[in-house]
């Protein structure tokens, strides 16, 4: 009885970081973005590609080059790995539809980018500054 | 329609601002991959290539360059070196076009642009999009692949959303001029036969698409359908090693093809149905009424497949093809059945390899006569290797 109690609670507490893991990405965009708020479609199709609009006007997304927060966005939004992510994108490119969204280096990088060129859209951790831009809510 | 293309791209650099702008500003970027497969086959010699006794003669290089001058005009060209036995061995344009997307409803693409039919089509020359080192060759046979792939023309493009209960349906319009060189793929054993199109083979077509993608699963399913009409492709020709000259006309031809595919998580599965009805006049004007003849096409084609990503890098799947040349005499030159079991890993984003066993029942694909000069067995087995690299 004892281990099954441990056991339910090694299992209750890593579920607790695994749903606080998917709550620390954060989605931002340029503030001449007229949307506030993207559902989880929109923003997938925006991120993959299916779309180039959000709330009436035309967004273009920007990558994080890696790391836990890139990792936990395309988990959490996109439903692919990394590798299989920027496949789907290559695709695009090789067929002449789209090209390569820009990719930075680290929160920062995608904070000043999207700060400064209208239209854009990322993502960067929920601890990270991010003055300048407006955050999108999922809905 | 090839002038067209020149227009295109010109009247797209003319969107260029006359001010100086950087390279960072046209956002102008360069792909490309490049690959390098091995074949050994067992009984036949597959797509020209000494496969019986192992072949490295399969290449493939890429290189894609695109500028976005400004937020809803991107420009792109890309060139491909294909080598595959006797096919190619050359450099080509696969696509050179100028597309405007006005929004999400609507687009259009000009030059010379790919054709977007079916599942793959536009993909089919893509190795790193896709698991398989061969894709199915009943609907998408890479020895005349050429004459499938691409038109100078255009495509109007636009996705409408249905609602919360309907999803989402893509669309597809385009015509365009199919133009296909005298010693393309597709020829290859007329070639060896005596019997070339001096000028290839070129004529127009239309065609259409509908992707409808169901709210379910995160819009994991999809159902298609596209449907090309050729239009009259009338072109010189040459028989019995330049003896005999005429005309070989195909008469309008349809192309319906049916599609679906559901792909969510690790799991892909996916069906498509195509055919192909038309007929060949052949008009030998020096033989008198017995150099005109009709040949009668009625291709039916499909193929079932499933893949499964096993871990992060590593996918396997598994796809049956098959084709019926259905005016053909019966016997296994009717047709090509093909049972295929693959695997692909992933070493990182750029560098992959994939591995495929074939089992070949019939002889209708993928052969030609020089190198299977003392007949084809019925069934074969071809083994492939393939290395690849992407950026």
């Amino acid at each position: 009885m004892k281990k099954l109690l441990y056991g339910f609670l090694l299992v209750a507490t890593a579920s607790i970081f695994v749903v606080q893991a998917k709550a620390q990405v954060i989605v931002i965009a340029n503030n001449s973005v007229k949307a506030s708020d993207v559902s989880k479609n929109d923003l997938k199709d925006v991120f993959t590609g299916a779309s180039t609009s959000l709330g009436g006007g035309t967004v273009v997304p920007i990558l994080l080059k890696g790391g836990t927060a890139n990792e936990e966005f395309l988990q959490a939004y996109i439903g692919k790995n990394d590798t299989a992510y920027r496949a789907g994108w290559r695709n695009l490119v090789f067929t002449g539809q789209a090209t390569m969204p820009k990719s930075l280096d680290g929160d920062a990088a995608v904070v000043e980018f999207v700060a400064h060129n209208a239209g854009t859209i990322g993502y960067i951790g929920k601890a990270s500054a991010h003055e300048g831009v407006k955050v999108l809510a999922i809905k | 329609m090839k002038r067209l293309l020149v227009g295109a791209i010109a009247l797209a650099l003319g969107a260029i601002p006359a001010t100086a702008q950087s390279l960072e500003d046209l956002n102008i970027q360069i792909h490309g991959y490049a690959t390098q497969g091995f074949l050994y086959s067992t009984n036949n010699n597959f797509f020209t290539t000494t496969s019986s006794n192992g072949s490295p003669a399969w290449t493939e290089a890429v290189m894609n360059v695109s500028a976005r001058p400004i937020p809803k005009l991107r420009i792109a060209v890309q060139a491909r070196y294909f080598l595959l036995g006797n096919y190619g061995n050359s450099v080509t344009i696969d696509f050179a076009s100028a597309d405007y997307k006005a929004n999400d409803k609507f687009g259009v693409r000009v030059g010379k642009v790919k054709v977007p039919s079916g599942l793959f089509n536009e993909t089919q020359d893509i190795d790193p999009s896709y698991m398989w080192a061969l894709l199915p060759q009943s609907v998408y046979p890479i020895a005349t692949r050429n004459s499938q792939l691409a038109a100078f023309g255009g495509v109007a493009y636009g996705a409408l959303k249905l609602g919360p209960k309907l999803g989402r349906l893509d669309y597809r319009g385009w015509s365009g001029e199919v133009s296909v060189g005298a010693n393309d793929g597709l020829f290859t054993n007329e070639i060896e036969t005596g019997t070339t199109l001096p000028d290839g083979l070129n004529g127009v077509e239309n065609g259409t698409a509908l992707h409808w993608t169901l709210p379910l699963a995160d819009n994991a399913l999809m159902f298609g359908a596209s449907f090309i009409r050729d239009n009259t492709f009338s072109n010189p020709l040459s028989v019995g090693y330049g003896k005999y000259t005429g005309t070989e006309t195909i008469r309008p031809a349809n192309e319906p093809d049916y599609f679906a595919k559901y792909e969510k998580d690790k799991l892909m599965v996916a069906f498509e149905d195509a055919r192909y009805t038309g007929s060949a006049l052949v008009v030998l004007p020096a033989l008198g009424p017995y150099g005109i003849s009709t040949t009668f096409i009625d291709n039916r084609e499909w193929f079932g497949m499933a893949s499964y990503k096993i871990t992060g890098k590593l996918t396997a799947g598994a796809y049956n093809s098959q084709f019926f040349a259905h005016k053909h005499a019966l016997g296994p030159l009717r047709y090509s059945k093909d049972w295929v079991v693959s695997g692909r890993y992933d070493f990182n984003q750029f560098l992959y390899a994939k591995a495929e066993e074939h089992f070949v029942a019939g002889t209708y694909e993928d052969y030609d006569t020089t190198l299977n000069a003392l007949g084809l067995k019925p069934t074969s087995k071809l083994t492939i290797l393939k290395m690849g690299i992407n950026f």
